[in-house]
């Protein structure tokens, strides 16, 4: 009974963030009152933060045969932790602020958090399946939560079918690799795996296919990403920055292990299908997103491009290649965050007004091009932040896209992936194009709101969130100037995986 | 003997089936029953005679209670007994009937000629294995299992939550206090 300290301590990161969810609730129960709700909750996220530090002495520790505590996973919880964070500073003036009665939100967002935290932790497919439930489940309330408006409710039943059938998928994936091998643990798999005369079978092969197949729904790449735009543009901003972060973010670093402790790269079947799936990614999410005309649908097609660039890094399967995917995802999550949370402080968001359409509630996100036309004209930092969030997802220089694109190019090169590479180059030239055509909007200085037909009662961000964003952007260009900070930290925990 | 595992897996394909061509909700609900115990026989004959008691206890089980459920909320007049006895004709149940034969023939076959754990090859898994697993090395499995339930309860409950209008007398209802205006 001496050695379950240990465990313990390991897992008090992801034992602080389901604490924290429990007590939101509980609190909720008896103080109907958003204050206390969303002070513990992001209490508790720090404290979930902060204990982050303790397992640090022990390195990679086995908890069950489940999760796995190694720095690796402690790095991306940490990444998930922060962004829950921050998304759920952005929900509090979105949903209706001191006179709201949204605590089921936080409650939600906290698990959320907590089914991504098992996701980059878990060493075992029943640990997979349940963080990802978690998670999607969690997901799912959240996009529809404005129950009373069209848009978050459709976009709430799509997500829900489509990550109804991605689980079935990867549940007959991991059925199929199981009736092969016997066992549901990645590291066991592998080592079954490496013995000579040892390979997959074609049912096993079968499995893998499934299991990255539903992996692909849910990180959108290019054949299952039909769901994106529809979904980003539905769901509450906030929501849609968490979607956009840390449920890729938390699907991207489980396949990364998979991939590593699992032998599953040996496969040159997978790998090719992989390299194909990043460049049609790539290429399909650039091009679609010249043709929208709203915010929340470029940033979704921008999105799907992004993974397609993280997988090229993916493919390398090397030290550089953990590392380049690290920082890459660093990066977009910092870059998603601080976009998405633009859009949410312009929004009006809903706030609890009537509902017969002439009250607070907003029929949707101020999301349109036209919303932001002339936004350099009257709102100078928000613009400028908004700008340096575009700049980064095109990934010019002094900021943390680049740096990322940087890393993933040189890792693409160095394990001479040439094909994806190419598409890279070619998908970043097209992606400047519709960056920059948002930016030239926001300049265009005859255009002022007022005179727009589609003026809306402009939001005025609260000052916790300009803090926030303003936070975000500097993070943006500090990192992108001085990135060695970050890659030291990085070589000091991700790289250890393989 | 093999031949039960691969009546019960048919049986279970074909019910299954049924269920998704059915245009009728409460016809493709009693194939629905029909799939899962099926599915429980599969499980039986492959030598987990307690997940096969699981399988019929939960879902057989519960979708039968939620059918009842359904039933009972909705209001039924008239309408409701003519289509009732539409559905009472043998065309309607005769082949979950059948299915149900065939499971409940192959069941007696298998407990007469105690033929159970047969196909596995090994002895069957009782719940006391079953139990020892779930809160030995599985044990942060039940407690992931137990927090995606609260998920699930939270978001229904908030998505479900029935109000008259909106999100005015919805904060209205909830505040206990003092009722908040909203413009």
């Amino acid at each position: 009974m001496n050695s379950i300290y240990p465990d313990l301590i390991a897992l008090s990161p992801l034992i602080l963030l389901a604490v924290s969810a429990v007590v939101v609730m509980l609190a909720a129960a008896f103080y109907r009152n958003p204050r206390p709700v969303i002070m513990l909750t992001l209490l508790g996220l720090i404290l979930s933060f902060t204990s982050l530090f303790l397992p640090q002495s022990i390195a990679s520790r086995q908890v069950t045969a489940l999760l796995v505590l190694d720095h690796y996973a402690l790095f991306f919880i940490g990444l998930i932790v922060v962004a829950t964070f921050v998304v759920a500073v952005l929900c509090y003036r979105y949903f209706g602020g001191n006179e709201s009665r949204h605590e089921a939100l936080y409650i939600l967002l906290l698990l959320a958090a907590l089914g991504g935290g098992v996701l980059v932790a878990s060493s075992h497919f029943a640990s997979f399946l349940l963080g990802l439930e978690l998670l999607s489940i969690s997901l799912f309330a959240l996009i529809a939560y404005p129950r009373f408006t069209e848009r978050p409710l459709e976009a709430g039943i799509k997500y829900l079918i489509l990550a109804g059938f991605s689980s079935g998928l990867l549940l007959f994936g991991m059925a199929l690799v199981y009736a092969q091998l016997g066992t549901m643990q990645f590291a066991k798999i592998g080592t079954m795996l490496t013995a000579p005369d040892q390979a997959l079978e074609l049912y096993g092969l079968a499995g893998l296919a499934l299991i990255v197949t539903g992996v692909g729904f849910k990180l959108a790449l290019v054949p299952f990403h039909m769901w994106t735009p529809d979904v980003y543009e539905g769901a509450p901003a906030p929501i849609t920055a968490f979607i956009a972060t840390v449920s890729k973010g938390a699907m991207l670093a489980l396949l990364l292990r998979y991939f590593l402790m699992a032998g599953a790269y040996q496969s040159h079947q997978i790998t090719f299908a992989l390299s194909l799936v990043a460049v049609t990614s790539i290429l399909v999410g650039n091009l679609l997103a010249l043709l929208q005309d709203n915010i929340k649908r470029i940033l979704a097609y921008s999105s799907i491009a992004q993974l397609g660039y993280l997988l090229v890094g993916f493919l390398a399967f090397d030290p550089l290649a953990i590392e380049a995917v690290a920082y890459f995802l660093t990066a977009y999550f910092v870059t998603m965050l601080g976009a998405f949370g633009v859009v949410t402080v312009r929004s009006g968001g809903f706030n609890g007004g009537d509902n017969d359409g002439s009250g607070g509630v907003a029929e949707r996100d101020s999301d349109r091009l036209a919303d932001y036309a002339g936004l350099f004209w009257h709102r100078p930092w928000l613009a400028g932040v908004f700008t340096a969030m575009l700049l980064s997802l095109a990934g010019i220089p002094l900021t943390m896209g680049f740096i990322g694109k940087f890393y993933i190019l040189a890792a693409g090169v160095e394990a001479s992936l040439w094909i994806p590479v190419i598409a890279l180059v070619i998908g970043s030239t097209i992606g400047l194009f519709y960056y920059l055509r948002i930016i030239a909007v926001m300049c265009a200085p005859g255009s002022q709101a007022i005179t727009e037909p589609t003026m809306r009662p402009v939001a005025s961000p609260s000052l916790v969130e300009s803090v926030m964003l303003a936070a975000l952007a500097l993070l943006l260009i500090w990192l992108g100037v001085f990135p060695a900070q970050l890659i030291d930290v990085l070589e000091g925990t991700v790289v250890n995986l393989s | 003997m093999e031949a039960t595992f691969y009546l019960s897996a048919a049986v279970a394909v074909a019910a299954t089936l049924m269920v998704v061509t059915r245009a009728s909700a409460v016809h493709a609900l009693l194939y629905l029953i029909v799939s899962l115990l099926a599915v429980a026989v599969v499980f039986f004959v492959l030598g987990a005679p307690f997940v096969a008691a699981l399988e019929v206890i939960i879902y057989a089980g519960a979708i039968m209670v939620l059918f009842v459920f359904v039933i009972m909320m909705l209001n039924l007049g008239n309408a409701a007994a003519v289509k009732e006895r539409e559905w009472l004709r043998p065309g309607m149940w005769m082949g979950p009937a059948i299915l149900s034969a065939l499971l409940l023939a192959e069941l007696i076959y298998i407990l007469v000629g105690n033929e159970g754990a047969a196909i596995a090859g090994r002895a069957a898994v009782d719940s006391r294995e079953v139990g020892i697993t779930l809160f030995g090395p599985y044990l942060l499995g039940v407690e992931l299992a137990s927090l995606l339930l609260l998920a699930g309860l939270v978001g229904a409950c908030h998505l479900g939550w029935h109000t008259e209008s909106a999100w005015s007398s919805h904060s209205e209802s909830l505040s206990d206090s003092h009722g908040h205006e909203h413009g």
